[in-house]
């Protein structure tokens, strides 16, 4: 059967212009190198806690703060991967290290049941300060995932909001964690892990309309 | 007959390059699969200009392509998008017209239009949603009537066509 010829075909192969495909190593290169530079700004603006080279640290620090690092990544990746549209693509990782990650929050929880003064052991007078050089130090990667994701193209803008929020903050919280010298499970497990929570909520309402194309 | 998965994504690496010859066999054949995609899926009046619509996010969006993986995925995976945005904006209108309740005539188009889309979601949701969507969406009864002949009141109309309409748009967001 003859087919009329479609006019936008034509004129869209007129207009091809060679283009590079993007590549996973770019988008990874990219949130490298902006996690890398919230490092050198958490330096530079509140010193590296060397308490952590010199073995000051408790476990917990160092297992509160790897565990966001794991989900920062896993949410990371599966943002990265969302530029390149598959149908059958699938972000299950990144919940599972959403749950592990939940574990931070609970276990203090569980040791403030145990607390005498479980009110009074809330109130941290850093919390709040953590809290938010933990959100601030999350922008530059957030502002890095968007910009790969606006290059891309996402088709589930909701879902890659939310990772996008979940990895910057989990970043960022672990960015910042590095110059935090309180390691204790309540301080790191509430006002540490807080931001991702927020960032969650905030990734997910707020980000879709920035990723539609 | 529509080209095969690795001749397509040959194509479609070529006219990543640049080639211009490759790139226009390539989108010939999109466009056939295209219309056979949203045969099914849309109104008859609205395929072509989804299929348009496609083809220009594929020319605009060619460079997430990535030419290790399968091209038939991609493409669908940019379609179903193109679909589920559509298909937003269908029944976003028709959640606007809820509050008209005195000129049914008015969405009459776009509930129908909307039926050919809803129709065969309509066996996944609860009955009453399902009628609830029937009577006011597509056959244009106003809220207070459907109200009497189903027995409910009219908030429970109300309530059951939005949540009738959310739930449809969440089975579509999931769909394969």
């Amino acid at each position: 059967m003859n087919r009329v010829p479609n006019p936008l075909i034509e004129q869209m192969a007129n207009e091809l212009e060679p283009v590079r495909a993007l590549r996973f190593r770019d988008g990874a290169l990219l949130v490298g190198l902006a996690v890398i530079i919230t490092v050198l700004g958490v330096e530079l603006l509140d010193g590296i806690w060397r308490g952590i080279a010199a073995g000051e640290a408790s476990p917990f620090f160092l297992i509160a703060n790897g565990l966001l690092l794991v989900l920062g990544c896993a949410s990371a990746n599966s943002v990265i991967g969302m530029a390149t549209p598959q149908v059958g693509n699938r972000h299950d990782g990144p919940g599972w290290a959403m749950a592990m990650a939940a574990v931070l929050p609970l276990a203090a929880f569980v040791t403030l049941l145990g607390h005498d003064h479980p009110v009074a052991a809330l109130q941290d007078p850093y919390g709040l300060g953590c809290f938010a050089s933990g959100m601030a130090a999350s922008i530059l990667t957030a502002g890095a995932l968007i910009l790969w994701l606006r290059r891309g193209a996402p088709v589930s803008p909701k879902l890659a909001g939310l990772h996008i929020g979940v990895a910057a903050t989990a970043l960022g919280s672990a960015a910042y964690g590095l110059a935090c010298p309180i390691d204790t499970v309540s301080h790191l497990g509430l006002w540490h892990a807080a931001p991702v929570l927020a960032g969650a909520v905030i990734g997910m309402f707020a980000l879709p309309p920035l990723l539609r194309w | 007959m529509i080209a095969d998965e690795q001749t397509l994504a040959r194509l479609m690496a070529s006219s990543q390059q640049g080639d211009k010859q490759s790139y226009s066999v390539l989108l010939t054949e999109v466009q056939l699969w295209l219309e056979r995609y949203f045969r099914r899926r849309c109104a008859p009046a609205q395929m072509d200009d989804l299929v348009q619509e496609v083809m220009m996010a594929v020319h605009k969006k060619r460079a997430t392509y990535d030419p290790a993986r399968p091209f038939l995925p991609w493409l669908a995976a940019i379609a179903r998008y193109r679909w589920v945005d559509h298909l937003r904006k269908v029944y976003r209108s028709a959640e606007d017209a809820l509050e008209d309740y005195d000129a049914p005539e008015d969405s009459e188009e776009e509930a129908v239009l909307a039926r050919l889309s809803l129709d065969r979601m309509f066996g996944r949701i609860p009955a009453k949603q399902a009628s609830a969507i029937e009577m006011v969406k597509i056959e244009g009864l106003s809220i207070r009537e459907a109200a009497t002949r189903t027995g409910q009141s009219e908030s429970a109309v109300k309530v059951n066509i939005h949540r009738g309409l959310k739930k449809l748009s969440a089975l579509i967001e999931k769909a394969e």
